[in-house]
């Protein structure tokens, strides 16, 4: 996958960026705090842990721990990852004995899904490649092809058991409006357990604890989804999680009208909303709210995020 | 050497690969080497030390594996890039640059050894540093470490780092070639061959597959591309040509017509308000295209006539695809393609060709419009030439689809721009192409069209070999004469044949004849060096008719440097030392021990047929002229020295090539050294005079250890050394003399 990734910009590295890196390890260094950062892929885009504290050794060790709790929700859910449980499940209709991480994300998927009236549905995979493949040949898919596709969509297709989860026929699954949140909450409870109070993780959705150790508090910048380039809003000062959803990162049209988010009742992109930008205390929250935002809409979004204590929503219209 | 079989995608896994296995024994084998160099003489005695000394390495070292820590990576990739966490699945690091703020992906970097162990010249994989960007271009390949003998032992590490750097920007999308050195100033198309190194072909085509296959390996895990493909050539056979009409190429779908007409467009632009814009009624033809694959011949030639295609073809260069696009509906239509907004030389923003879902790259080719007459009944109209170039990876042999955009705008003042496309597919016969694929190499015609001259010569000089060794009362009779003609031979045979012509037969051939048969199965690599087939094949036949000598008396060129250094070491006066009679039998069977061991271990599979190989100096005295470290160089010269005090001691006792020829030699047909009723009972003079020890007290030739020198066969044709003819001669005549039998 190679869309250019969400262009949400990061306001502390970007202010590393124009003080230069020396000078902002030096007001660190100053107040007596070490801070490591440690880049890499995952979920088919770049992704990347900062934390700060006394222990520099700490740190690194706290970091090896948090790209190992993303390894783990990649195994579980990529479908980036051929061999990940959810690609196995999606290949064999079912799953005996499901990595816990899949259940996790799979029991929120259902109930969001539940919530939103399946505005939000993990189901939709299934036109993934009815729309890769058109976008390919320059196309969009027939309709035909897509209104019986849209028969194999419906999170009411899925069975979660205790020890198991089965797919009707033709059913599959993605994660992917969630699993990006869901590991930032992991990456942050790893770093955590490892005393550090003070991070910054960007597993392609966002997490910050404590503040920087410049003194500082963390900023997250937003970019403008029509010219990501530009900073169109500041969130500061910043902690918990964020999660965006737009119509510019993976796209079939040049004019945006059909890009990786559908509606799982037309099967097409939701209008309306350039992105959707969440705060919320958990990054699976935040990932699954402004997913579900896209396609309710302004009004029914607000109101969603509304009934989530500790969430925020803004919204960018399509242009 | 040979083609390399390697697996799709090699993970490192926890059993030892056999090319693991072979990688292991390297330093050992060195050692091996080593010992056998100090040897000297006494290389009997260490090589079953050296056996048992690899059986027990075998066992204990540990399998090699990339190499590089993260350390490592952050010093060939320093600030401010930035090496990101190894990647999960395969053994990628990813090399990532900070942009705005985010990160993005700068190179994959990755060693070969873990994606594609292929083992070198000496049976060790090289590893190399390569960093692959996403869109598949090359930044940067460096060696880590090698084992290959011609470098190490030769020509240095140098110009193998100079090699490698001439990756830098290349693309794995497409197949890198190793041209002759120079290859790319004489004109080879840069993106697609790098430079050579005369010495080291073997080498540099070991390196050019371990770049190339972990290349691929990764671009397959993490670039999305490197299934299909890639480093295909497929090209229009030149010289498949029928005269057809544009009405017979359209007939057969070898021309497409693309129409539009106000219909279409309204179809297609429905709902976008901007549906009623096109005028007239709705048959009227908005764009009339007439789309046709040049370089096929029945295609480009028919419709273009014979010289402008000949120009065309001349101008696009080898390997490159020409496409035309003719436009015979209205030329003043804003819809037209090519009309008055048509930028010649630039790529058409109005057209695209795709295949497979993607664009391929077409840029137009600025042919020269002027009396391009679309003489051959190509209606009138604006036309474009659209080059695809090689590395577009384009394939002529499967369908692909030419697009047209037609664009509409909707509203006045802030106008809206709609666009709307159209495609028409071509389909070609897959019989009008020849499909070459890249793991297929150079043609093994290149290297004997190339080598044309030296086998010529090599004509010659078999040509001149055969009769004089045939007509044994003829210039073999005449011992001045032919003495001369055999030390001139000698020489051609060594500075042409063997330092010229790098032609000296070996035993590694042998160890690639059971690879492949045992593993390969592919047999091809004997073509890729002419001169060595030549001579194998006439070596064989020589087999069949006089035996092993042919070969090692008269072409092979160690032999004849043996022959040369103990002739120049005659007016030393060294004295022979005489081998007691059980010891020299004893001897002559090492050589096929040796033979034996190299030929099981090739069978099995071992590397071990490699280093034992070593026991040939051909490599070093040859193919290297003694430029090699120093054991090696020891090692053949302790072979020459030794040759002064036992003649062609390695020839009679070691050389494992000498006893497979000896082996097959018993197919022999011709006894064809005379004999006599004398010879052996009582006159031994020609045994004495045997350099070889071909001949038994008895007055039997051993044919196997008889290497066609033509010593004893002078002396019983001169009636002045012969010495029943000289006693018959003393006795007055009486008695004529007996005639020479030979059978």
């Amino acid at each position: 996958m190679t869309g250019t990734r969400r262009r949400v910009l990061l306001g502390a590295l970007g202010l590393a960026g124009l003080g230069g890196v020396a000078a902002f390890r030096a007001v660190a260094a100053s107040r007596g705090l070490a801070i490591r950062t440690r880049a890499g892929l995952a979920f088919g885009t770049t992704v990347a842990l900062t934390g700060a504290g006394p222990d520099p050794t700490a740190i690194e060790a706290a970091l090896t721990d948090g790209f190992a709790a993303m390894r783990s929700v990649e195994t579980a859910a990529s479908l980036f990852r051929a061999d990940s449980a959810l690609a196995r499940l999606n290949r064999d209709g079912g799953l005996t004995a499901p990595d816990p991480h899949l259940v996790a994300l799979l029991r929120f998927a259902l109930t969001l899904a539940a919530e939103t009236g399946g505005a939000f549905d993990p189901t939709v995979q299934p036109l993934w490649p009815l729309w890769s493949g058109a976008a390919a040949r320059g196309e969009r898919p027939d309709a035909e092809r897509l209104r019986t596709t849209l028969t194999r969509i419906g999170w009411r297709r899925v069975r979660l058991e205790s020890d198991r989860i089965l797919l009707e026929p033709g059913t599959a699954l993605t994660l992917n409006a969630l699993i990006q949140g869901y590991a930032a909450d992991h990456v942050m409870a790893a770093l955590r357990a490892h005393g550090i109070a003070d991070a910054f993780v960007d597993t392609g959705e966002f997490g910050a604890l404590g503040a920087h150790p410049d003194g500082t508090p963390w900023r997250l910048g937003l970019a403008d989804p029509r010219d990501p380039a530009t900073l169109a809003d500041v969130i500061a000062p910043f902690t918990g999680f964020a999660a965006t959803s737009g119509d510019y990162n993976m796209r079939f049209s040049d004019d945006r009208a059909d890009h990786h988010i559908f509606d799982p009742a037309t099967g097409h992109s939701p209008g309306g909303l350039s992105s959707v930008t969440v705060t919320a205390p958990t990054g699976l929250l935040a990932d699954g709210l402004s997913t579900a935002c896209m396609v309710l809409g302004r009004e029914r979004g607000a109101r969603l995020v509304a009934a989530h204590p500790g969430c925020a929503v803004r919204f960018t219209d399509k242009a | 050497m040979r083609g390399q079989v390697f697996p799709e995608r090699a993970h490192p896994s926890p059993q030892p690969s056999p090319a693991r296995e072979r990688a292991r024994v390297a330093a050992l084998k060195r050692h091996c080497l080593d010992l056998v160099a100090r040897g000297g003489g006494s290389e009997t005695r260490a090589w079953p030390l050296c056996l048992a000394l690899l059986a027990l390495l075998l066992a204990i070292l540990p399998a090699q594996a990339g190499q590089l820590d993260r350390a490592a990576i952050e010093k060939n990739f320093p600030p401010p890039l930035v090496v990101g966490e190894k990647d999960a699945a395969l053994p990628i690091w990813p090399i990532l640059k900070q942009q705005a703020g985010a990160y993005e992906v700068f190179a994959y970097a990755f060693e070969s050894v873990d994606l594609a162990p292929i083992p070198g010249f000496g049976g060790t994989p090289p590893d190399l540093l390569i960093a692959l960007a996403p869109d598949g271009t090359f930044r940067d390949v460096k060696v880590i470490t090698h084992r290959e003998p011609v470098f190490l032992e030769g020509l240095g590490s140098e110009p193998l780092f100079a090699f490698v750097e001439q990756y830098a920007g290349l693309s794995a999308k497409q197949a890198i070639r190793v041209g002759r050195p120079n290859a790319r100033a004489a004109g080879a198309a840069p993106q697609t061959t790098v430079d050579g190194i005369s010495m080291a072909t073997a080498s540099t085509r070991v390196i050019n597959q371990s770049i190339l296959a972990s290349a691929l390996a990764v671009a397959r895990g993490k670039l999305g591309f490197g299934a299909g493909n890639v480093g295909l050539t497929v090209r229009a056979k030149p010289d498949l040509y029928e005269p057809l009409s544009l009405p017979d190429l359209l007939a057969r779908g070898w021309v497409k017509r693309l129409t539009v007409t106000n219909a279409d467009a309204t179809a297609a632009f429905k709902g976008t308000g901007t549906e009623a814009s096109g005028d007239g009624p709705p048959d009227a033809i908005l764009t009339d295209l007439y789309v046709a694959y040049l370089n096929a011949p029945t295609i480009g030639r028919n419709l273009l006539g014979q010289a402008r295609f000949d120009a065309l073809m001349r101008e696009l260069g080898p390997d490159n695809h020409a496409v035309m696009v003719l436009s015979a509906g209205p030329v003043d239509a804003p819809e037209n393609p090519v009309g008055e907004r048509f930028v010649l030389g630039a790529v058409p923003d109005r057209l695209a060709i795709g295949q497979g879902g993607l664009i391929v790259g077409a840029r137009d080719m600025a042919v020269e419009r002027r009396d391009a007459g679309q003489a051959e009944g190509l209606p009138a109209g604006n036309w474009t030439i659209l080059r695809i170039d090689q590395a577009a990876g384009f394939d002529p042999s499967a369908p692909w689809a030419l697009t047209e955009t037609i664009v509409r705008e909707r509203g006045q003042i802030l106008s809206e721009k709609i666009a709307r496309t159209f495609s028409v597919e071509t389909a070609l016969p897959e019989d009008l192409f020849t499909r070459v694929k890249p793991e297929d190499g150079p043609s093994w015609t290149d290297p004997w069209r190339a080598r044309a001259p030296e086998l010529a010569a090599l004509a010659v000089m078999l040509a001149v070999l055969v009769p004089v060794l045939a007509r044994q009362r003829g210039l073999v009779a005449d011992q001045r004469r032919f003495t001369a003609f055999r030390l001139a031979f000698l020489a051609v045979t060594l500075g042409f044949v063997g330092w010229y012509g790098q032609a000296q037969l070996s035993i590694v051939t042998l160890v690639g004849l059971v690879r492949a048969a045992t593993a390969t199965h592919d047999f091809t690599f004997l073509l890729y060096d002419p001169p060595s087939l030549v001579l194998w094949a006439f070596a064989l036949a020589a087999l069949v008719a006089w035996g092993r000598g042919t070969f090692c008396g008269w072409l092979c060129p160690f032999g004849a440097l043996q022959e040369f250094v103990a002739l120049l070491g005659r007016p030393l006066r060294i004295r022979q030392v005489t081998v007691p009679p059980g010891l020299d039998r004893a001897l002559r069977h090492v050589k096929y021990v040796l033979l034996a061991g190299i030929l099981v271990a090739a069978a099995v599979g071992s590397p071990l047929a490699d280093s034992l190989s070593e026991a040939e100096p051909f490599k070093t005295a040859i193919t290297l002229y003694f430029v090699r470290s120093w054991p090696f160089v020891a090692y053949a010269a302790g072979l020459l020295v030794l040759n002064l005090f036992v003649y062609k001691g390695f020839c009679r006792y070691l050389c494992p090539l000498g006893a497979s020829l000896a082996l097959l030699g018993q197919v022999r047909i011709l006894d064809w050294i005379p004999r006599r009723a004398e010879c052996g009972s009582p006159c031994q003079l020609c045994k004495v005079r045997c350099r070889y020890g071909a001949i038994a007290p008895s007055g039997r030739v051993d044919y196997a250890e008889c290497f066609q020198c033509m010593d004893c066969v002078t002396i019983i044709h001169d009636p002045a050394q012969c010495v029943p003819q000289v006693l018959a001669r003393k006795r007055q005549r009486r008695t004529t003399p007996r005639s020479v039998v030979v059978a």
